[in-house]
């Protein structure tokens, strides 16, 4: 991604959206019981966008935003947050997207992964409460959710970052997947 | 070059996870407070106007999923009425008794009692936290309008929760279902005392723990806020804060762990209006 004056204001632009979204309308609404959680299918696609960098940067962004305005223990979202978008870069840096269910799959996945990583932070930070086994299905509804908003999250931001992003028909992308480092 | 890339993501990587643990230990020496106060000041006017913008989305949405509800609810919901009915009748006829006593005693308001020195303070919920391991809520009435930490945060069920954190123009809310919450409680009528605490992800579940009585607790009973004062020191709520419901209640439960479950009156999953209890006792 090449990220102008012009990009990096869209960036920010979505990150406040993305935030103000899920804390006034996602985290309010209830589908099954569960509310679905946006922001690691966000992260994840600007990851995917981006690149590991990209990613990284604007899951510790959007973590440190939403601790900051729910006055909860600042850098926990933003550890989870950022390690999601780093691992969404670095698949979009070492593989092709070759279909157009990579990104959605990708959300469900890594949302899984963001929300175990979530309670497993939460868990060492200390909890005194007893966990009921519907986190549990918290969690895995929030994946299923994530996968079916990932999919107009990632094109609706590939759209809104197109300028910045590499023409992928321009440049052959047909090369093997390399190893991150290796020449 | 692209080593020179490499190493420079893995430099940016590194610092940002250093940053999160550097946030996460300025959190837990407690020197975080006044950053938080910044973004959430400048940020609560946008959550604000958000929270009005989407609120025709968000009402559609709980429509779809209320109806979808509905069908199964509505059955239980014609035993409760009946039940309620029955109490309904039962209360009235206390109210009666009740105003006929104190006008025989000319009882006044207790003095002592914490309540009547709490001014009620409305305000909506405009965000709330998008994980179940912290449920906290944020609300337009803040300083400026004479909330302050720790004041009890009521809806028009029950007890909600407690002011956690405040700002000019909003204010944080811990709920009864947030892993740091504890209610010191009482389960009506018998007044058998227990500390009451959430279980975690599972928003119509309450644990009252603790139990100090040897009486038994039994289904249906209501739990509310014991209130309690002593040696100077009071409770942050009220007592006679109406809670929930007890729905699991064994003997062996309660023996052996000294606890049972209950339901929240209040719907902590969908709040709209609550009121903050402003100007009580702070222990």
């Amino acid at each position: 991604m090449i990220v102008t004056p012009r990009i990096f204001a869209r960036l920010a632009a979505i990150v406040i959206v993305a935030v103000l979204l899920q804390l006034s309308f996602f985290s309010r609404v209830e589908l099954v019981h569960v509310s679905p959680d946006i922001l690691p299918a966000v992260v994840i696609s600007l990851g995917l966008l981006g690149g590991s960098m990209t990613g990284a940067v604007s899951g510790f962004t959007i973590g440190f935003l939403v601790d900051s305005l729910l006055v909860e223990a600042l850098g926990a979202s933003s550890l989870v947050l950022l390690a999601v978008g780093y691992l969404a870069g670095l698949f979009r840096e070492r593989f092709d997207i070759h279909s157009a269910l990579v990104p959605p799959l990708l959300c469900m996945v890594l949302t899984l992964v963001a929300e175990l990583g979530f309670g497993a932070v939460q868990l060492m930070l200390g909890v005194d409460a007893p966990v009921s086994v519907l986190v549990i299905r918290d969690m895995l509804l929030k994946s299923v959710y994530a996968f079916f908003l990932g999919w107009p999250i990632y094109f609706g931001l590939r759209r809104a970052l197109r300028p910045a992003l590499v023409e992928e028909s321009r440049v052959s992308r047909r090369r093997q997947p390399t190893i991150l480092g290796a020449r | 070059m692209y080593r020179k890339q490499v190493r420079r993501r893995r430099a940016v990587l590194t610092f940002l996870i250093i940053g999160s643990f550097l946030l996460l230990t300025i959190t837990y020496g407690q020197r975080s407070g006044g950053l938080q106060h910044g973004v959430s000041t400048i940020f609560s006017p946008l959550q604000s106007a958000a929270d009005r913008a989407l609120k025709p989305a968000r009402d559609l949405v709980d429509w779809f999923d209320k109806t979808f509800e509905a069908r199964g609810e509505n059955s239980r919901l014609k035993d409760q009425l009946v039940v309620a009915r029955r109490q309904a009748v039962a209360g009235q006829e206390a109210l009666q008794e009740n105003a006929q006593l104190r006008k025989m005693l000319e009882l006044d308001r207790d003095p002592a009692l914490a309540s009547s020195a709490y001014e009620p303070v409305t305000g909506r919920v405009i965000a709330r936290s998008p994980t179940v391991w912290q449920s906290a809520v944020t609300i337009d009435v803040g300083s400026s309008d004479g909330v302050k930490v720790k004041d009890p945060v009521v809806s028009g069920d029950g007890l909600v929760g407690q002011v956690a954190s405040v700002q000019g123009g909003s204010s944080q809310v811990r709920l009864l279902i947030d892993n740091a919450s504890a209610v010191s409680a009482k389960v009506l009528p018998e007044g058998v005392q227990g500390v009451l605490r959430p279980e975690l992800g599972d928003p119509e579940d309450l644990v009252l723990d603790f139990l100090n009585s040897s009486r038994s607790v039994r289904r249906g009973q209501s739990v509310v806020t014991s209130g309690w004062r002593a040696q100077g020191l009071a409770s942050l709520f009220p007592p006679g804060l109406p809670i929930g419901e007890v729905t699991e209640a064994s003997i062996v439960q309660q023996e052996a762990s000294q606890q049972v479950h209950l339901r929240p009156y209040a719907d902590l999953a969908d709040l709209d209006l609550v009121q903050v209890l402003t100007g009580g006792s702070r222990g």
